[in-house]
């Protein structure tokens, strides 16, 4: 148990997808305008990443660690991630037209999100069994959301101040993102995973 | 640092009829029947700014008959006086866009990690941990209905109208002379 703990907090955390590996970058910055949007994009996120990761874990093991087709990998799960999203899009219809009025929007930009894909490479790297790349990818996803809702709160606290005409916009957003890595950086050395 | 002007609320910002915040969104009106208004939501393909101006590429999908777009749909009170290709905006309460994505993502995933450790406990089997994780996300997913059938019958999803959207003139262009 305490090995699935520090997978946990070393993911979230201590490797954070957005901070530390510097993926997902564009949503990063695009969908944190509001905490809410942000929980919305992170929620749908994170359900895509750790789907995606299972079905991922599967394809590798099943396809192509046993004929060698390591060379197919980075397109054979953008296939992967791309029908994960259009399932849970067509999951979240079905079970709730209401919901997907409100959080299908967020949906089709998951498919280009990189920290998708990167965290779905990273379990590769990491040679994982089922259980642990699931637990992985769920607490980088995690890590990913708390990030999108912390940097939502910090930006619509800026909103409400004044910020010199130069570095209005993405620059004071930039600014807050390094102040918020460096924080993240406190997390170093928690675990070596 | 704050000022008394710069304390102004953002633009989409505004409390609802019983002082809570409200998530906003545009929408357009694409057909009136059963004394009800139809709206549609609208993505946003172009910049915010053009998409709050009602520039650009806005509104070229009205009456867009895909499947897609027919799943969007929601009802309006019919006594707004609302017409079709009305430009509105709605919105949500604040806390309802949380609770709506933790039922619909975060229950399956919780069930979907119960399931997979179960299975992995007692099979000691990728095998069994997978087939775990499907049967847990299945009943998450079944879970969710539930729930969001009992938050739709409150009306607690559905998003509210709040006011006519600013509508651009025909020969207006979101291009500016400084391109």
């Amino acid at each position: 148990m305490q090995h699935y703990l520090l997978l946990i907090i070393s993911a979230a955390l201590v490797s954070n997808v957005v901070l530390m590996r510097f993926l997902g970058l564009c949503s990063f910055m695009g969908v944190t305008t509001r905490v809410d949007t942000a929980i919305g994009m992170g929620a749908a996120t994170t359900f895509c990443i750790t789907v995606s990761a299972m079905i991922d874990w599967g394809v590798e093991k099943a396809l192509l660690e046993p004929y060698e087709l390591g060379y197919l990998r980075t397109v054979a799960f953008i296939l992967v991630i791309a029908a994960a999203v259009q399932f849970t899009e067509a999951v979240v219809r079905k079970v709730s037209p209401a919901m997907f009025q409100m959080l299908g929007i967020y949906l089709p930009l998951i498919t280009t999100n990189c920290a998708v894909l990167g965290v779905n490479l990273l379990l590769v790297e990491g040679k994982m069994n089922f259980i642990e790349s699931t637990l992985f990818a769920l607490a980088s996803s995690l890590g990913y959301s708390l990030v999108m809702v912390l940097f939502a709160g910090l930006r619509e606290r800026i909103a409400l101040n004044e910020v010199p005409r130069l570095f209005a916009g993405p620059p004071i957003g930039f600014i807050t993102a390094s102040l918020l890595a460096l924080a993240f950086m406190g997390f170093s050395g928690m675990s070596t995973n | 640092m704050s000022t008394p002007e710069s304390s102004t609320p953002p633009e989409s910002f505004f409390p609802d009829a019983d002082g809570r915040d409200m998530v906003e969104g545009f929408a357009r009106v694409v057909a009136i029947s059963g004394g009800k208004a139809w709206a549609e939501p609208e993505q946003a393909p172009s910049c915010g700014g053009c998409h709050s101006a009602g520039l650009c590429s806005i509104g070229k999908q009205v009456g867009d008959p895909s499947a897609r777009q027919m799943a969007k749909r929601f009802a309006l009170p019919g006594d707004l006086g609302l017409a079709v290709g009305e430009r509105v905006v709605v919105g949500v309460r604040e806390n309802t866009l949380t609770t709506g994505a933790l039922t619909a993502y975060g229950l399956p995933l919780v069930t979907l990690l119960i399931g997979g450790i179960a299975g992995q406990e007692i099979g000691r089997a990728d095998s069994m941990a997978a087939l775990g994780a499907v049967g847990g996300l299945a009943v998450g997913l079944l879970g969710a209905r539930i729930i969001s059938g009992i938050l739709s019958a409150r009306g607690v999803l559905t998003p509210r109208f709040l006011r006519r959207a600013f509508e651009a003139p025909p020969d207006a262009s979101c291009h500016t002379e400084h391109g």
